[in-house]
């Protein structure tokens, strides 16, 4: 009887499994065939003939060029990295002082950091558009990556401020004995205690960049700055739509994705649930 | 190598004051130690020594210099924390030589001073090894080490022991002082245990609520203890205390120990007493003696006869509580023999060993 219940148990959770992957599965099913067989009725789940079509044409490999993925790859691989080593450094600094000093109005410039994270990015659209317009940096990756930038910080300080709470202050506090300046005690004991739980700050802050849309997509115009979600929409034409290269680019976008996710992910769940409930 | 000098030093923390005015000099080489009850300052004291507490007023001395402005690792002095604080990524080798690295002292350098510190706290095997593969006396055995290799000119000591068992606690009480003969250096220790203070002091500060109590050997604050507070907080049991009527009839001057229990007022105290209506008297546990018979030497002695409460038998001794004036009194019996609850005990005091304190100030008198 307690076989038989966890055997059903075990169907249910791989049934929930395959239900919550099915998008996925069928996006990288679909960026190897044609186009025409992603539209077949019924759906056709195991390809007839499997084909780098798209992703040879993305990358014009062979002279030939859809969508300039690549380009679009190297947009974003730039203002991902730059707006997360921004990010993370500000972050950490942020972190360290709000985990380490106390000044006057911590607790209400800790709130309204939190309070700018809950502002809908989308509703501030409009304003940023005119502002970088004005500005003229719109449609350049140093706009979006400000705009990255602005997005991640509270998020860094967050998760930074968290993991130097874990550790203890007499860490500091000895090693400032054992004749370190503050900094020195910072860079030497702090950092590396602390660095796993920076490191998983970064690449969570890089996955947000990486995977953001909604924001580049009113401030980047052209080629120059778009970035891989961006880019995704060239297969969008007024009368047709390419699935399979849809897929394709997702694919690209999704691998880089799914490896930091696999490294950070016992850290992303301690670093969350840790900053949750300091309070 | 050096003395350090505290002048009217005061640590607030906003109105709540935690250190008042604090005058202190603890000349080289001497063994300090801070007692005192929770939230007594002791903690706070010795912080500001080491700099990592700001302080609202006084001035600090380490040798001849004036250090209030200086930052912890100008002052040249190392601490041993509570929790031990070693550097959980480093190993004992690493964490006994960081300070001197961060000093840019030469790598042969080190590692000579690594290795003496190593083989004076008897590391060696396990130099290699990382904080979290080493027990509880290990790590706090590296801790010491940590400060030792700096030959610092004060050892400061934040309740070092209060993390370890029993049996391992007073075994590194008698290795501390093994290691203070062994490297003359000013140390200044706190603690909230009173036997870790009279077992390693050469003088003892007890601290309540920010002030200074007593400052003395440890046989003279156990000894003469100047009120009520360092009586019952150095010693265990602790003192009992009793506070007592004053009667005077037919011109002598009679202290009420309980309902039917009336003594002479020792003779030297005769002149501070006779105006007072009530003192507090305080006795230790063991100058309450069990005797067989009453002996008539009155002069000398206060005797008296008391039920008994409870007997804890500890091998050496037993325990005998009873009551005076309500008041749960300890008394110890060396040489014991079986003890019935309720049985009539016959005590004597000497007169001698008895200490009174002002009932208003409970200041002795």
């Amino acid at each position: 009887m307690k076989q038989i219940k966890k055997i059903g148990f075990w169907f249910l959770v791989l049934f929930l499994l395959i239900l919550i992957c099915l998008p996925g599965i069928w996006i990288f099913i679909s960026a190897f065939r044609p186009n025409p067989e992603i539209l077949a009725k019924p759906a056709n789940w195991i390809p007839d003939r499997w084909t780098l079509h798209q992703f040879t044409q993305m990358f014009s490999i062979n002279g030939y060029v859809s969508v300039p993925a690549f380009k679009y790859l190297m947009n974003s691989i730039i203002i991902s990295s730059v707006s997360t080593v921004i990010a993370i450094t500000i972050g950490m600094m942020g972190g360290y002082a709000f985990a380490r000093f106390n000044f006057k109005g911590k607790n209400k410039i800790f709130l309204s950091l939190m309070l700018a994270r809950a502002v809908p990015g989308i509703s501030l659209s409009l304003p940023l558009f005119i502002l970088f317009a004005k500005l003229g940096i719109i449609n350049t990756s140093f706009g979006v990556i400000l705009v990255y930038v602005a997005m991640n910080v509270p998020f860094t300080i967050w998760l930074t401020d968290g993991f130097f709470r874990q550790i203890p202050k007499e860490m500091s506090e000895v090693a400032r004995t054992d004749g370190c300046t503050r900094f020195q005690a910072f860079w030497n004991v702090e950092l590396p205690l602390a660095g796993p739980g920076i490191g998983a700050a970064a690449i969570f802050a890089f996955l947000l960049s990486w995977n953001e849309y909604a924001l580049a997509s009113i401030i980047t115009r052209t080629v120059h700055s778009k970035t891989l979600p961006i880019g995704m929409m060239d297969y969008l034409d007024e009368f047709t739509i390419n699935w399979a290269g849809m897929c394709a680019i997702a694919v690209v976008m999704i691998i880089p994705a799914l490896i930091l996710t696999f490294i950070v992910q016992k850290h992303l769940v301690s670093g969350l649930t840790f900053g949750g409930v300091k309070g | 190598m050096a003395k350090v000098e505290l002048k009217n030093l005061t640590k607030k923390y906003g109105d709540v004051v935690a250190v008042q005015n604090m005058d202190l000099t603890i000349p080289h080489n001497e063994f300090l130690v801070l007692v005192g009850p929770s939230g007594c300052g002791k903690s706070t004291t010795l912080r500001m020594i080491a700099g990592l507490e700001e302080i609202s007023g006084g001035e600090i001395y380490i040798g001849d210099q004036k250090v209030n402005e200086k930052d912890p690792k100008d002052r040249n002095v190392s601490m041993v924390f509570q929790n031990y604080a070693l550097y959980p990524h480093m190993t004992v080798e690493e964490n006994l030589g960081f300070s001197l690295k961060i000093a840019k002292v030469n790598p042969d350098e080190i590692e000579t001073k690594v290795k003496d510190a190593v083989s004076i706290l008897g590391l060696e095997d396990l130099r290699k090894r990382k904080p979290s593969q080493l027990s509880g006396g290990q790590r706090q055995r590296v801790a010491m080490g940590r400060a030792i290799v700096r030959r610092p000119d004060a050892f400061l000591f934040d309740e070092p022991l209060s993390n370890l068992d029993a049996k391992l606690r007073t075994q590194m009480r008698t290795e501390i002082k093994k290691l203070h003969q062994k490297l003359k250096t000013t140390v200044i220790y706190v603690t909230h245990d009173q036997v870790e203070a009279m077992t390693l002091a050469d003088r003892i500060i007890i601290m309540k609520d920010g002030f200074i109590e007593q400052i003395g050997s440890p046989i003279e604050v156990f000894n003469n203890p100047v009120n009520v507070f360092v009586a019952t907080f150095i010693g265990s049991p602790p003192m009992n205390i009793i506070a007592c009527e004053i009667n005077k009839s037919n011109d002598q001057i009679m202290i009420q120990l309980d309902k039917d229990i009336h003594v002479h007022c020792p003779e030297d105290k005769i002149s501070k007493l006779a105006n007072l209506k009530k003192v507090i008297v305080g006795i230790r546990a063991e100058d309450i003696v069990p005797i067989k018979n009453i002996s008539n030497e009155q002069n000398t002695l206060w005797t008296f006869s008391k039920e008994i409460d409870l007997a804890e038998p500890l091998g050496t001794e037993t325990q005998l509580f009873f009551k005076l004036q309500n008041q749960e009194i300890i008394s110890r019996m060396y040489n014991p023999r079986p003890v019935d609850v309720g049985e009539n005990i016959n005590f004597q005091i000497e007169k001698n060993k008895i200490h009174f304190f002002d009932y208003e100030t409970q200041k002795a008198i």
